[in-house]
């Protein structure tokens, strides 16, 4: 019984992840299709997608732009999230809520509309059709994800551990160092994690706010609804492959710290 | 106490600030936007209800709220009950090697496109796609999943199932594990270990989970129109079609008016709920 | 025809340059006919050396291949913002300080709209080689206003229906009644834009020309459109509109002409497009230069590329998508250097070409509303797809 029970349980797992690797499988093997439509049938093997992936220097461009944001959008996101967090699980005052409200709002504006809005606030401020205007409208669009990943995490540290750092003569501030941030590293990593993948994907904002500087979803995005090739499932491989490899290290890095 | 004070400013004040300058601005401009007119296919600033009119009288308006909220909803409940069985197996019982690769896998999808992982269901689940051709060859007539509600699904599931799982690993992983084996040693049985012990104390993690799987699809235009076929139009796909009408962005922008606040509910609902402390329930 | 203008700087000035006697030239229009490879070919400068000409266009006009040509020319960069929609194109110019970009390639309907909301300049008919173009094409009606040239037509097609060969004969695409039938039942497919989705329907119920219709016409027109849900497939965006083709989930597409069926068939699918005897529109791409722009001068000269011989031979074969040209230097020389896309295309002065085509008197441009609003138009799309 018990046997079966784990069985049962195993091969679900292995079926909820055949679902989610199921479009990257056949993304990557149409990607060696030489036919322009992913459809059936099969139309013979060809690498000529990634030689137009490679000659196509605005790809290689948007793809090196879309790390340089994204990187530095889930820097900025995470640490603003993560005292946006601390905030919440630290204090009670009038207007937390009002505050907090602003903060977490962006994740449910249609990201159409904010595009535009974006777009209309940057040209106030002299940032439009700029990369940097990418970089803030992305950033507010990622400090709410990231505070709530460490909130749910402070949720879990009981309250006597600050306590207990503080009657032993630690500063606020240290404590926050020794003891707070220890405890979320999980969720400050997880947190990074997620901000990048949503930055590097999103590309409705991207879009509206860029100029002729474009990330890669963007360019994907262009690709797709304008010239349908499957350079997009070049890409697509392309950019799964890299992620794999930094993914694993950085990975491989935290285990092989831990120990 | 001043010391306080000065702590408590570098906390709250970097977030606060950011949000407030980069977003509250364009916020208030929506706001603001839905009274302007359109002239010229320009923005002119005015003073009109007539948006909020027109779009509240539209009779399918309420349709097409009614079903993005079902099609949340339903795809709510979907990813999370898929999810939690596998959260549920990673978070108890994997060993740790298994854990960190079934981490790493959830991880690399985020970085494909999500728009060309969408793009890609279309050859597996089309009328002459994968599965149908493999449905065929064992005899079994075509099943009709593109442009339906199916295919919708898939395409939520594929936005967000790993997040789901993720966030709800997390909250199972930090369940202190002497609380199972107490549960255990009560003779309580398996399931109701799961819905006595697991579920309540990874609450904050389902809620989360949850909230954000909500979001994003009430959120979604991929997913209903890529593999649903735009058949069954949602809130995202309708802000697109009116401004496909002469460049009404006012009028958009009431529609987004209408999914910020659901969301807002939503979120408030549920972080009230998730980070309610039990001694504050009695 | 054109106005004869005399350019201020004009003929007293010592350095009477090219430009000004070809603006005289062409301003004297059909009868002084200009060299037959325009422009553009004759100049060599490094006036612009290092300069970057901003574009916002629809995708593909920005590959290399296109542009690869007038950059070396001239020493310039080409840059494209690439949108896949009128109405972000609107949203966006309407939004972006002027001065970052200097051309503009829209649709005539919405070089209309952008003419409406100020975003281009006025530009000088002398300056480009309409004398080589068809005549029907010398001053196309959507890019004047007030006896004023706004843009210069580009490249165009026709839209009727696209349909699958395997499934349909070429008899029964011979009219929009096809879509009716119990046969494609589930398999009609719309392109998920109003106007090119009412307009074909509006042609099939008589209306002439499709988009001045009085609101009586117009409640026929909503019937017509509404009785075919049941035939519904899906409402595609460009992408899955070709692989709605491909994976067999359409079988026939109104609204939608060789710019989708050519790259299909080339990939080997079964799928041709045909103007029904109803009627058919007419898309065109036109370019124009942005108001405020950084580089006029050099978007003038790309413009003079693109309609150049060279240059419309170039945009009528994009690997985005091929289309039709109104230069005729164009149809010579594509007759010449790519000879099976002048037969695919129907680009051949000696054969059944697509000017015939227009000449029939069928061919409509694809236009704006005239009685009712365009919001009307947009939502009873809207509730057509909400049924």
């Amino acid at each position: 019984m018990e046997r079966l029970i784990r069985v049962g349980q195993v091969s679900f797992v292995c079926l909820v992840f055949c679902f989610i690797y199921l479009p990257i499988v056949s993304l990557i093997a149409f990607s060696f299709n030489s036919n322009r439509f992913p459809s059936l049938p099969w139309t013979g093997f060809s690498l000529h997608w990634y030689n137009e992936v490679f000659a196509d220097p605005s790809i290689i461009d948007a793809f090196v732009l879309s790390i340089l944001i994204a990187v530095s959008v889930s820097v900025t996101a995470t640490l603003l999230g993560f005292l946006g967090a601390y905030m919440d699980y630290r204090w009670r005052f009038t207007g937390k809520n009002a505050l907090l409200a602003i903060i977490i709002l962006p994740p449910t504006i249609p990201l159409i509309v904010l595009g535009l809005a974006m777009l209309n606030f940057l040209k106030q401020v002299g940032l439009a059709a700029s990369p940097l205007g990418i970089f803030v409208s992305h950033s507010i669009l990622c400090i709410p994800f990231a505070l709530a990943v460490i909130r749910m995490r402070l949720a879990d540290m009981p309250p006597e551990l600050e306590q207990a750092a503080w009657n032993l003569g630690c500063g606020q501030t240290r404590t926050i160092f020794k003891v707070v941030v220890p405890h979320c590293l999980p969720a400050i990593i997880a947190a990074l994690l997620i901000t990048t993948a949503l930055s590097f994907d999103e590309f409705m904002i991207a879009w509206f706010v860029s100029g002729v500087d474009v990330t890669l979803p963007v360019r994907i995005l262009t690709l797709l609804q304008g010239q349908v090739s499957a350079s997009i499932n070049a890409i697509g491989s392309i950019v799964f492959a890299i992620s794999l490899i930094l993914i694993s290290s950085a990975l491989a890095i935290i285990v092989w710290s831990r120990k | 106490m001043r010391r306080l004070n000065a702590f408590f400013a570098t906390i709250t004040v970097p977030p606060i600030l950011w949000q407030v300058i980069f977003f509250l601005v364009p916020l208030i401009f929506l706001v603001v936007m839905t009274f302007w007119s359109v002239q010229n296919y320009r923005l002119k600033p005015d003073f009109t209800f007539t948006n909020w009119q027109k779009v509240l009288a539209a009779g399918y308006f309420y349709d097409i709220y009614l079903r993005t909220f079902l099609y949340a909803a339903a795809a709510t409940v979907i990813t999370s009950i898929v999810a939690f069985p596998v959260s549920l197996f990673l978070g108890l019982n994997a060993g740790p090697r298994f854990r960190i690769v079934a981490i790493f896998l959830l991880i690399c999808p985020f970085f494909t496109s999500y728009l060309v992982r969408t793009y890609s269901w279309q050859v597996i689940i089309s009328d002459n796609g994968i599965i149908n051709t493999m449905l065929g060859a064992v005899g079994i007539g075509q099943v009709a999943m593109l442009n339906t509600f199916v295919g919708t699904m898939i395409g939520y599931a594929t936005f967000f199932l790993p997040l789901v799982i993720l966030l709800q690993f997390a909250s199972i992983a930090a369940i202190d594990r002497d609380l199972i084996q107490a549960a255990h040693n009560l003779r309580c049985g398996r399931l109701r270990t799961i819905f006595a012990v697991v579920v309540p104390s990874a609450k904050v993690g389902l809620t989360v989970g949850a909230a954000f799987a909500f979001i994003l699809a009430f959120g979604d235009f991929v997913a209903p129109s890529l593999l649903g076929g735009g058949r069954s139009p949602t809130l995202s796909i309708l802000i697109i079609d009116t401004v496909k009408s002469a460049s009404d962005w006012p009028r958009a922008s009431v529609v987004a008016m209408a999914m910020i606040v659901t969301m807002m509910g939503v979120i408030f609902a549920a972080l009230t709920f998730a980070y309610r402390k039990p001694g504050e329930t009695h | 025809m054109t106005k004869f203008r005399i350019n201020q700087k004009g003929l007293l000035r010592s350095d009477v340059s090219r430009r000004n006697f070809m603006g005289l030239a062409g301003g004297a229009a059909a009868g002084l006919a200009m060299s037959s490879r325009g422009v553009w070919a004759q100049e060599a400068t490094d006036e612009f050396k290092g300069k970057e000409l901003n574009v916002l266009t629809w995708p593909g006009h920005g590959d290399p291949y296109m542009v690869g040509a007038f950059e070396e020319r001239y020493g310039v960069r080409v840059r494209v913002k690439e949108y896949v929609g009128g109405d972000q194109l609107l949203a966006v110019i309407n939004s972006t300080p002027q001065g970052v970009y200097d051309v503009i390639l829209a649709d005539a309907e919405v070089v209309e709209q952008l003419v409406d909301a100020d975003q281009i300049e006025p530009l000088n008919p002398a300056d480009y080689p309409f004398a080589d173009f068809f005549p029907e094409f010398q001053k196309f009606e959507q890019h004047w206003k007030d006896d004023q040239l706004y843009a210069v037509m580009l490249r165009f097609g026709y839209l009727g229906l696209a349909y699958n060969t395997e499934k349909l004969s070429a008899e029964e695409v011979k009219s929009y009644k096809i879509l009716w039938d119990s046969k494609v039942t589930g398999k009609v497919g719309w392109f998920d834009w109003y106007l090119t989705s009412l307009q074909p329907l509006s042609l099939y119920n008589g209306n002439k020309p499709p988009y001045d219709i009085s609101n009586e016409a117009f409640d026929k027109l909503r019937e017509t459109l509404f009785s075919l849900k049941p035939q519904t497939a899906g409402y595609f965006q460009m992408a899955d509109l070709f692989s709605s083709f491909a994976n067999g989930q359409a079988w026939v597409v109104p609204g939608i002409g060789d710019w989708v069926a050519l790259l299909l068939e080339d990939q080997g699918r079964p799928v041709k497009a045909v103007v029904p005897d109803e009627g058919g529109l007419q898309w065109t791409e036109s370019l124009s230069i942005a108001k405020g722009a950084k580089n006029p001068e050099l978007a003038k000269r790309y413009i003079q590329y693109a309609t150049s011989p060279e240059g419309q031979v170039k945009t009528a074969t994009l690997s985005s998508y091929a289309a039709a040209i109104p230069n005729k230097e164009g149809w010579k020389l594509m007759a010449k250097e790519k000879p099976e896309w002048a037969d695919r295309l129907r680009l051949r002065e000696d054969q059944e070409n697509v000017m015939d085509q227009y000449r029939k008197g069928n061919i409509f441009p694809r236009k704006l509303p005239v009685q009712q609003s365009i919001e009307v138009w947009n939502e009873t799309w809207t509730e057509f797809k909400n049924m």
